[in-house]
């Protein structure tokens, strides 16, 4: 042993022990690297988690204080309709409050409203209920408390926003009411802080002042369990740094807080927001599992492929060591197999995955044909019946119209269905690519009030349609697509609700989207007939209509919800139906959408910076949405619900020398109309702008409006553009818009002597266009394809034909090419003649197929003269 | 190689690993919860009143028959535990009828918080919040609710023709209509500062619990204020000034009891007095009457206006001290369960005159209190404002309106204000005491500081024998500088009644078998801290089977009882005991009730008459 140890000599020490000692050093370098990366990544996971749920509560924060301040806003509305009364007992009271109720649709915030008397007896519209358990929290002093109410006195659990009147209301007969209520169904609340970011995970506490569980609100148990909440974050154990006296100062400064605990072994993150000054403190508890998982994921994958590069850097220099040929070799050939395993394990899988969708195709197929074949049968059934009645009764004139008008009938449900269903089928296949463009609110709203009025009109249905806090009305969107899922619902909301019923459009944009983009609610709702809870379950399933004596005599195709869902699915927004049997359906849609940040222009109108506007109208929303507008546009604004109020406003404000500069009144006011009260204004010998704001058309009324002296009228929903527009004009510094729209729908063209050519194959159809054409006063001549249609533009005159109708498929030469050729003509003249496709092929892609070859319309087969008599106003001027 | 150990060396390893292994079963040596003589672990419980004795303690007794619990009949004010906690004597679990949010809060360090516990858990939201301080600690929690109104001889009304009130108008009139008929219409015992405090203000509820009056009252409870607001609290006084004017409450009245007024209207000489739940249950009729009684509310202005008065029967809270230890807190917790359970509650005052605040608990309200039951539906229940200020200064300024020397509202609301702002630091000392006595009842002496109090006593009257139950001293007397107040502190001051007898020595003998005897009800012996104590004589007993007690002889002296001598003796303790025993079971008739209680004799005695606290004496042997 000795002897062997004699024989290495210091160089061979060296040599062999140094890469020995290199290997292990970089071991060790290595593994400490990683597991430094490791602390390092746990650090910046708690801080973006942390990050997070602090963006999280912000948001929560700024929703709760939106909403607090619209409550107070509401309050502030009723405690001065209270004060406009005498009050001569108890019984007025209970009266009022079911009158101010309907008035303030208290039903939209999901509240009622609560009197408190001197003796700390309660009255809500159900009359009296006694001492208020909770009289405790208004006995403070302060003017206005915010708490969760949980009493005898009144069934449920409300968020209270307690006020003491300045002026005790006291009634004729001695009673004294110190305090306006308004009590708001705690389940309504969640709206301002509900999150889908964790799953279904989150737990929701509202905490009082002293740290007590007011309210909890999770699908889960509550893991706290305990009354005192904030003790029980005291005693935590908490994962990272933080106490609970650094959060609670955290959340004295700064109003928000988050931190990490320790909780029956689980980890989990909080988040607390207080509002200042109220009693009014929310939490969220959340498992850390749910929190920024893809921060996480994406986290551990780093991770992972940090250590698997590690493990195998190291397994690589061990095996450098020991042999480096024989390991490269082995794990060539291992490698070999682990990918040929793997490959077979990929194509198992798809073979499986396919043999799956082949089955559910199979299976979907299967459903289909036996709902298409019921669905074309039953109208197709129809038209040979009628059809078959009619030739029978050929004499009689009366029968024969009324079969023809039944043929039409089922014939256009035919169409309607032949069209969802390809639209459904191509939006399954995922054929259908949304086609983003820049697209203005406003616009898309005032145009589908222009398509649907006639429809509402028909029905004597009122129709609302209002706007709440949209700061962006420029976006990007696909305009077709949107207007056709809004159109879908809104013809839905007018077949199912009957005369005399409202139709109602809001929409509102919310807080919480991504940097460049809006959060948009739009809620189509009516007070309709309703659904019923099992159908509402599964409305969005292709061909599904209720069943019921009311819906059965209601045409439809069952694939309009199926089709406007999948079009939100592929934008990415929800969509949800709120519905009660014999109440009425509301559509719920959010929907994020990209800005057009160019288009964001300074709202200020310099002319009217700090002057004073009066808003009138019965909806509180309205009156608070146009305020805060008019607030961006720089001015100071006041609101009432009341036309007389208005007029008394009016008369005051020029009293005192700070009159108003603009008024902005609705045409439909509870006590006095908007026309009646701009002639008392300017009675006053007030010359202010005034303008009406309505959801009607003023064509009727706009002569006698002007006369009373209204500078300009305003059409809701009322956008920022809107406005802004209404302003300007009433400043005279535009032209009015509806003027000008007015004029151009006055004009009315004649198309008699107009020349077309139309290029189509089928006979049948030649003959139906020549003859619904002809009864237009159209001059038509046609061609049985393509080749012959360019060659009778060739040999024309310009100025000969004034438009071309051109099929598509086409034998000889199709469509698209005979249009290109025609393009291609030496003449000028006769190479820009209008070709106007009209074609079967109703799809997207067709129609931008046409514009590619040139083509500068697109109407449908069958034709509708509608859609005809457009293309011809646009080509034919 | 190993050396062979010698006899000595392997006593000392057996010695040492013993002691090692005792340490390791005993938790390494330190055990420190409380132990009794017996070796039972040991519970303090304070109870604020002697109605508690008689079903309540034996209760708690049969419940945990492990525990040795020892029962003190505390001072009925918060002021009383503090002083004790000055004193580090903390009883582990406390109760108390006289009770305030201000009062309370100056004690929150040294209580156990229970807002986590499940014991919070039990209650109604709406009454926890009353208990909850502004960073959400509770420490004391309400035991059932009672009422204290006006209790009113039905029977009485329908015999002189006299319809029953339903407002504070026609209250007076059925007042003016019984005086002119030779019977006092409504009369209240103003002897008590709680009947002056409550009838001030439960006829001006209607003004206390407007808007204005809960807003002054939470700036009151929170400590932002200790002056009444005049707006709020000037027709309270103006109220009281009219009922004195037309109920023609005489300056004698400031000395009545309620005693004297349930003896006036038990013989139909009165048609309306103020009382509890539990004294309409007590009540037994007229003689030879089937009275018909019912409890009517404070009349306000108007019908609308009545209020009920209520309050919690008391408030219950436990020590922090000792809670660090798992094992102890869950038996503190385990009692204070039982004692809030509905069995517990059901021992409160028959359970059947209270209101529950808890879920669970259902008590039974009787037919007499059948118009309560609107009200509590309508929650017209107004509770009283019992801060120790009220209580004192309410007494205070009622009697000087009845004695005529507060001649308005506002005069007698300036001196109400003007009290509030009394400093009770500046209390001056009133005697020294030289040596401190243990209230720790043993086998072999007793319970040290109760015979010192009742020797003192004994000597002070003159007496040859006092016999009282050694609760009744409520705690360790210390030695050091007393004032008055702490000096009431000694002994409990609401109901031991000194009836003064002339015994022979075989009734002497009688009335302690008898009183050993007793099973339930007043003056029931629990355990070994509600045994009584004597002075003047020395009782020599034995323990039953089943925890009772046996008198085995009596000596004086050291020397055995002479059964044929006569002595003069003092009984302590509610009348009700010495009642039943002497008159009823015993027969006696030549005994006094003229007597000062306990805590009036003992300051004549230390502080008018210069007199020093007596040595205690071993005056009870349990074999």
């Amino acid at each position: 042993m000795k002897l062997s140890l004699q024989r290495f000599t210091k160089n061979d020490v060296s040599r062999h022990v140094a890469p020995v000692l290199f290997s292990i050093m970089l071991a060790f370098a290595l593994i400490g690297g990683v597991v430094h990366l490791r602390s390092f990544m746990m650090e910046q996971m708690v801080n973006e988690r942390s990050a997070q749920l602090e963006e999280l509560i912000g948001q929560i924060r700024l929703n709760l204080r939106y909403g607090i301040a619209a409550h107070w806003n509401v309050v502030s509305g009723l405690d001065e309709a209270l004060h406009r009364k005498h009050y001569a007992n108890s019984q007025e009271l209970l009266d009022i409050i079911g009158d101010l109720e309907g008035k303030f649709r208290l039903d939209l915030y999901s509240s009622r409203i609560m009197l408190l008397e001197s003796t700390g007896t309660v009255y809500t519209r159900d009359g009296d209920m006694g001492i208020w358990d909770d009289i405790k929290f208004v006995a403070g002093g302060n003017s206005r408390y915010i708490f969760v109410t949980d009493t005898s006195n009144v069934k449920g659990t409300y968020l209270a926003f307690a006020q003491k009147l300045e002026q005790p209301i006291v009634t004729d007969s001695g009673r004294v009411i110190t305090h306006l209520i308004l009590l708001k169904d705690i389940a309504s609340v969640k709206k301002y802080y509900d999150t889908e970011s964790f799953g279904g995970h989150a737990a929701t506490y509202i905490i009082q002042k002293n740290g007590t569980l007011a309210y909890y609100d999770a699908d889960e148990d509550d893991v706290i369990g305990v009354r005192n909440i904030y003790k029980a974050l005291g005693e935590y154990e908490y994962v990272r740094g933080r106490n609970f006296a650094q959060v609670r100062e955290s959340l004295a400064e700064n109003g928000i807080a988050t931190a990490n605990i320790m909780l029956n072994g689980t980890e989990y993150y909080y988040c607390l927001t207080r509002m200042k000054d109220y009693d009014l403190t929310v939490m969220m508890l959340i498992p850390a599992e749910y929190v920024a998982i893809s921060t996480r994921s994406m986290m551990e994958s780093t991770f992972q492929a940090q250590m698997a590069f590690t493990i195998i850097l190291l397994l690589l220099l061990v095996l450098a060591v020991v042999s480096v040929v024989k390991v490269q070799r082995s794990s060539q050939l291992v490698k070999v197999e682990q990918e040929a395993n793997h490959e077979l394990n990929r194509l198992r899988i798809a073979a499986e995955d396919a043999l799956h969708v082949a089955e559910a195709a199979n299976k979907s197929k299967s459903v289909f044909l036996s709902n298409m074949s019921h669905d074309i049968r039953t109208p197709m059934n129809a038209v040979i019946g009628f059809a078959t009645l009619a030739l029978t009764n050929l004499e009689q004139q009366d029968k024969v119209k009324d079969y023809l008008s039944k043929i039409l009938s089922a014939s256009n449900h035919l169409l309607s269905l032949i069209n969802d269903i390809l639209d459904m089928s191509r939006i399954e296949s995922g054929k259908i690519q949304l086609d983003e463009m820049e697209a203005n609110l406003s616009d898309m709203l005032h145009d589908i009030k222009d398509i649907i009025g006639g429809q509402v009109q028909a029905k004597s249905l009122e129709l609302y349609m209002d706007v709440i806090d949209v700061a962006d009305e420029d976006v990007y969107c696909d305009r077709t697509r949107l207007n056709q899922v809004l159109l879908n619902l809104l013809s839905n909301a007018i077949k199912f609700t009957p005369p005399g019923g409202t139709v109602s459009v809001r929409i509102a944009q919310l807080h919480g989207a991504a940097e460049g983009k809006g959060m948009y609610e739009i809620r189509v709702k009516d007070n309709g007939i309703g659904m019923s809870q099992e159908f509402a379950a599964k409305i969005f399933e292709p061909f599904e209509r209720e069943r019921t004596s009311t819906v059965s005599k209601i045409q439809g195709t069952g694939l309009g919800m199926a089709i406007t869902k999948n079009i939100i699915d592929m934008m990415g927004g929800t969509i949800e139906v709120i519905t009660e049997q014999d109440k009425g359906t509301e559509f719920v849609i959010r929907l994020e959408m990209r800005l057009r940040s160019a288009k964001k222009t300074s709202f200020r109108i310099q002319e009217l910076e700090g002057l004073k506007a009066l808003v009138v109208d019965d909806d509180f929303n309205t009156c608070d949405s146009v305020t805060k507008m008019l607030v961006k546009v720089g001015m100071r604004s006041e609101w009432t619900m009341f036309g007389k109020e208005a007029v008394l406003r009016a008369r005051q404000s020029i009293e005192l020398d700070d009159a108003f500069h603009v008024y902005i009144i609705d045409w439909r006011l509870p006590d006095v109309n908007g026309v009646e009260v701009t002639r008392q204004i300017r009675a006053l010998g007030d010359d202010t702008p005034i303008i009406i704001m309505t959801a009607y058309d003023w064509n009727d009324i706009e002569e006698e409006a002007r006369a009373a002296g209204v500078t300009a009228f305003c059409a809701k929903p009322m956008f920022m553009s809107d406005l802004r527009d209404s302003l300007l004009t009433a400043l005279g510094q535009q032209r009015e818009k509806h003027t000008a729209v007015l004029a151009a729908r006055s004009s009315n063209t004649s198309y008699e002597g107009k020349r077309l050519l139309l290029a189509e194959d089928n006979e049948m159809n030649r003959e139906i266009a020549c003859e619904i054409l002809g009864d237009y006063g159209l001059l038509v001549e046609t061609a049985e394809n393509g080749a012959k249609a360019v060659e009778m533009v060739a040999k024309s005159q310009p100025g000969y034909y004034d438009m071309v109708l051109m099929d598509i498929q086409m034998p000889v030469l199709n469509g698209h090419e005979a249009t290109v050729r025609i393009r291609q003509l030496p003449d000028k003249a006769l190479a820009c003649i209008p070709i106007v496709a009209m074609t079967a092929n109703a799809f997207d892609e067709d129609r931008k197929e046409a514009e590619k070859h040139g083509m500068n319309g697109f109407i449908s087969k069958p034709i509708n003269m509608k859609e005809v008599m457009e293309a011809l106003s646009s080509f034919l001027r | 190689m190993i050396k062979k150990l010698n006899g000595k060396t392997c006593g000392y390893i057996a010695a040492v690993a013993v002691l090692l292994l005792s340490f390791l079963l005993t938790g390494c040596g330190s055990d420190d919860t409380p132990k009794a003589e017996n070796g039972k672990e040991k519970v303090t419980i304070a109870l604020w009143g002697n109605d508690l004795l008689e079903n309540y303690a034996p209760y708690l007794c049969r419940q945990f028959p492990d525990v040795e619990f020892e029962f003190v009949l505390a001072t009925n004010s918060i002021d009383y535990y503090r002083y004790l906690n000055e004193h580090g004597d903390l009883p582990d679990i406390m109760t108390v009828r006289r009770f305030s949010m201000r009062d309370a809060m100056t004690m929150k360090d040294v209580l156990y918080d229970l807002s986590n516990t499940d014991l919070a858990d039990t209650y109604y939201g709406t009454y926890l919040d009353n208990y909850t301080y502004s960073d959400g600690t509770v420490n004391w929690l309400p035991v059932c609710a009672e009422v204290d109104n006006i209790i009113v001889n039905k029977t009485l009304f329908e015999e002189n023709g006299i319809p029953l009130p339903t407002d504070y108008d026609s209250f007076i009139a059925a007042c003016q209509a019984f005086e002119a008929k030779g019977i006092m219409g409504f009369y209240p015992d103003y002897g008590q500062d709680y009947c002056c405090m409550e009838v001030l203000q439960g006829f001006g509820a209607e003004y206390l619990y407007t808007m204005e009056g809960r807003e002054w009252r939470q700036q009151y409870e929170s400590g932002h204020t200790d002056q009444l607001d005049e707006k709020v609290w000037l027709p309270v006084f103006a109220r009281f000034f009219d009922l004195k004017e037309k109920t023609g409450i005489q300056p004698e009245a400031a000395t009545e009891m309620n005693f004297v007024q349930k003896n006036r209207f038990t013989a139909g000489k009165l048609a309306m007095y103020r009382g509890t739940g539990n004294d309409l249950i007590t009540f037994t009729g007229r003689a030879g009457k089937n009275d018909e009684v019912v409890l009517m509310p404070y009349f306000g202005t108007e019908k609308k206006d009545d209020w009920y008065l209520t309050y919690p029967a008391f408030q219950v809270a436990a020590a922090k001290k000792g809670m660090e230890n798992p094992e102890r807190k869950k038996l503190i917790l385990n009692i204070m369960q039982a004692m809030l359970s509905q069995e517990g509650q059901n021992n409160i005052s028959h359970g059947k005159n209270m209101v529950s605040y808890t879920k669970d608990v259902k008590l039974e309200l009787l037919p007499e209190l059948d118009n309560l039951r609107p009200y509590i539906a309508e929650n017209k229940m107004y509770i009283r404002l019992a801060s120790t200020d009220m209580f004192k200064v309410s007494k205070s300024v009622v009697h000087g309106i009845i004695k005529g020397e507060l001649k308005t509202p506002q005069e007698a609301l300036e001196a109400f204000n003007e009290q509030m702002n009394a400093d009770p630091a500046q209390e001056p000392v009133v005697v020294h005491i030289d040596k401190g006595y243990s209230h720790e009842f043993t086998s072999r002496h007793g319970n040290q500081a109760a015979s010192a109090i009742y020797n003192t006593i004994r000597k002070k009257l003159a007496v040859d024998m006092v016999f009282v139950q050694s609760c009744y001293v409520s705690g360790d007397i210390y030695a050091g500088d007393y004032t008055e107040r702490q000096l009431s502190y000694l002994t409990h001051t609401d109901a031991a009644w000194p009836m003064l007898a002339r015994l022979t020595g075989d009734q002497v003998y009688e009335m302690v078998e008898k009183t050993f005897a007793l099973k339930s009800g007043y003056g029931v012996i629990s355990n070994d801290s509600t045994l009584y104590v004597s002075s003047g004589f020395e009782m020599d007993i034995a323990r039953n089977g089943d925890g009772s007690y046996k008198l085995n002889r009596l000596t004086r002296n050291g020397k055995e009882l002479d059964r044929n001598g006569v002595y003069t003796i003092i009984l302590m303790g509610d009348r009700n005991w010495t009642n039943q025993l002497m008159i009823t079971k015993m027969g006696i008739t030549d005994f006094s009730y003229d007597i000062d209680k306990c805590n009036v004799q003992l300051y004549d005695y230390l502080v008018k008459e210069g007199g020093k606290l007596e040595e205690p004496t071993d005056y009870i042997t349990i074999n």
